[in-house]
């Protein structure tokens, strides 16, 4: 038997080394990790513009290059638009520009609905603009979010990459492996033809070719479906005042 | 299962040494008889090139935090001893979770979920409380490999005949490019309904659903368990 | 009545063993018997319904940005819930020890394993990401144990049945106690769909 008086010198010694080891890795590395994050963060907006895989021949140099033409910026659910030193200041950014793309989505899913900040990327393609929405739900274990990109008419769905943190492979995970899931959304609508906002509903045992608001579900992964669905719902709506405004 | 000191000097690689590293592959494996690390064998196991990540990260966690506990044993106040454990295993799991976030982030992506599983992988633990508690540090070193391949030669079984069956492919996601086996291609892999598809050698074949569902693992690892004991009899459950 | 609901959820619905598959290890291996079954799974219970209101306070108010350090440490979280779960864990170590050595002896190296049970830090962790209240994790602690202990009294009396069977000799014990696993999961798959309202 050991000392009280051991136990706690061991147990301290033992999580300062620990700690130490973690906290100077974590620092060697952070710049690499950051680097490598912000090239990933960019595929996956890059990916609902473009499709899977033309970003997955793109090398990370190309990729930062092509963010360049983008225009990032960020709104909120009335609609207003903020500046990076405004962005910056909200959220207390020491060492990040401000702009779109350094918000983090789960932490502002967090706050309150109107306390929140989203980006919302706008591509110039030769006069005819696509806009990117960024949605972020719950699944059926953890997280989903996801890119969905609009036409110039801010209706038409253009394309949609979606990623999650711990969905079941083979079934919830398929909505980001499956290349067809993505696709689906694509040509669809999110306005019924009154021009009222109805959002894209992802339909257990199929969707109707012809309904221009349902996608197929994926069989056996109703929760995430259902996940997605309601996502699509709240997060697109959150942007309707300021794609009006655009 | 507690394995008594051994008290003689050995040679690197004598015999014993060797059986440490071998017997976990097949009459001690970690997972069929054992019985430790199933929750992860259910979790990565849909995809082969997953298995393999996880199996490599557990060899190098198992192994090391063998090493660790072993040269520390006479230090640990046993009061306190899982939690010391714990710090060194998770010690080790961030080390790996950090490496890979640098050389590869897609895949860390894919994988930071399991990875993390790692920690409350019971083999790691199991054989730090089993064997390198009261081994020397070289022997609880190999020890820690062998479960750590033990488990993995298990884990890429049950990936492989899974992600055939379930997906149609071998290797999806993984880096080197991926290989359609039977069934559908991978553009219409189990999405609602499986169309046979160009490109693989069984087109007829639709992907079985049951493949992907965790449940299916419970049947592989029991087929496996009744192929080994079928050749290896002492292993036989008598009660 | 949410609480209760919730409670019922977490034991049946979204079964630990037999839903997520969480838990697996000590689950196949300690229940051979009733007897060391029980035994286990009243530890569980225990541990789970313990640390999941104090995990519950730890991320409350030491982890999270309103918390009393005023800054987001989320990124100890799994180290700081280990950590409850191991000193938990070895309390009950002690305990069980002191008060029975012959089911301490059946439960091997297996008790301690608790602290490594995925269920364990899986329930906190479903906890967290689900933003239960304090009365809904005591709730949902309860239920995802008391889940686990009936999942693990129901393998060991079929396996303490099945003994009588005519099984092939090298599917006995461990090989059978998988696929009767894999059905029992497949058989609770169906309980899923129905909606309790939490």
């Amino acid at each position: 038997m050991h000392s009280t008086r051991y136990i706690y010198t061991f147990v301290l010694i033992m999580t300062t080394v620990v700690a130490v080891v973690l906290a100077g890795m974590n620092t060697f590395l952070k710049p690499i990790h950051q680097a490598n994050e912000a090239v990933f963060n960019k595929r996956a907006v890059l990916k609902s513009v473009k499709g899977t895989a033309a970003v997955d021949a793109l090398s990370d140099e190309e990729v930062v290059a092509e963010f360049k033409n983008v225009t990032q910026m960020v709104v909120n659910m009335n609609g207003d638009t903020f500046n990076p030193e405004q962005v910056k200041a909200a959220r207390n950014f020491k060492d990040k520009p401000g702009m779109a793309e350094d918000l983090d989505l789960a932490k502002e899913k967090k706050k309150d609905e109107k306390d929140r900040l989203h980006p919302l990327y706008v591509f110039d393609n030769g006069g005819k603009k696509t806009y990117v929405t960024a949605v972020r739900g719950s699944g059926l274990w953890d997280e989903i979010w996801g890119y969905i990109a609009l036409d110039a008419d801010k209706n038409t769905i253009v394309g949609t990459s979606f990623d999650h943190k711990g969905e079941t492979p083979g079934l919830g995970a398929e909505i980001k492996d499956n290349p067809t899931f993505p696709l689906s959304f694509v040509g669809k609508k999110i306005r019924n033809t009154k021009g009222e906002f109805v959002s894209v509903l992802v339909k257990k045992g199929g969707a109707d070719k012809t309904n221009l608001h349902a996608v197929d579900g994926i069989s056996g992964a109703t929760v995430t479906c259902d996940g997605v669905t309601e996502m699509l719902e709240r997060g697109l709506k959150y942007y309707e005042p300021a794609l009006a405004k655009k | 299962m507690a394995e008594t000191a051994v008290q003689e000097k050995e040679p690197l690689f004598g015999k014993k040494e060797r059986k440490l590293l071998t017997d976990p592959l097949d009459s001690n494996n970690p997972v069929t008889v054992q019985v430790l690390g199933i929750c992860s064998a259910l979790a990565v196991t849909t995809l082969t090139f997953k298995a393999l990540v996880m199996s490599v990260a557990v060899v190098f966690v198992c192994g090391f935090a063998a090493l660790i506990t072993s040269l520390l044993r006479n230090m640990i106040p046993s009061q306190v001893r899982m939690i010391v454990q714990l710090v060194i295993i998770a010690g080790l799991v961030t080390i790996v979770e950090l490496s890979l976030k640098a050389l590869n982030y897609p895949v860390y992506k894919d994988l930071s979920v399991f990875i993390g599983l790692i920690i409350t992988n019971c083999i790691v633990m199991g054989r730090l409380e089993a064997f390198s508690l009261a081994n020397k540090p070289w022997r609880s070193f190999l020890d820690g490999i062998g479960n750590g391949l033990g488990y993995g030669l298990i884990l890429i079984i049950i990936a492989v005949i899974r992600e055939i069956f379930g997906k149609g492919t071998l290797m999806a996601g993984s880096p080197f490019g991926q290989f359609n086996i039977i069934g559908a291609s991978n553009e219409t892999m189990s999405y609602m309904i499986n169309t046979a598809a160009e490109g693989s050698w069984f087109s007829w074949y639709t992907n079985n659903g049951l493949m992907v569902l965790p449940a299916s693992s419970m049947f592989i690892i029991g087929i496996i368990i009744w192929v080994q004991r079928s050749w290896n009899k002492e292993l036989v459950d008598i009660s | 009545m949410e609480a209760l609901n919730l409670f019922l959820k977490a034991a049946f619905v979204e079964n630990m063993v037999l839903a997520y598959f969480l838990g697996m290890c000590s689950y196949l291996a300690v229940s051979k018997t009733i007897k060391t079954a029980f035994g286990l799974g009243l530890a569980v219970i225990f541990v789970l319904g313990i640390t999941m209101p104090i995990n519950w306070l730890i991320n409350e108010y030491l982890l999270s940005d309103t918390g009393i350090f005023g800054m987001d440490l989320t990124f100890l979280r799994f180290i700081l819930f280990i950590a409850v779960i191991a000193s938990m864990v070895q309390l009950v170590e002690m305990v069980i020890e002191k008060f029975s050595p012959s089911l301490y002896n059946s439960l091997g190296i297996f008790l301690p394993l608790i602290t490594v049970n995925c269920a364990i830090l899986g329930g906190s962790l479903f906890m967290v990401s689900r933003e239960y209240s304090f009365g809904n994790s005591v709730a949902f602690g309860m239920g995802s144990g008391f889940g686990w202990f009936l999942a693990i009294i129901a393998i060991a009396a079929i396996r303490e049945k099945i003994r009588y069977s005519n099984v092939p000799p090298a599917l006995r014990g461990l090989g059978m106690a998988f696929i009767i696993t894999g059905l029992m999961g497949m058989a609770f798959m169906s309980l899923m769909g129905i909606d309790l309202g939490v």
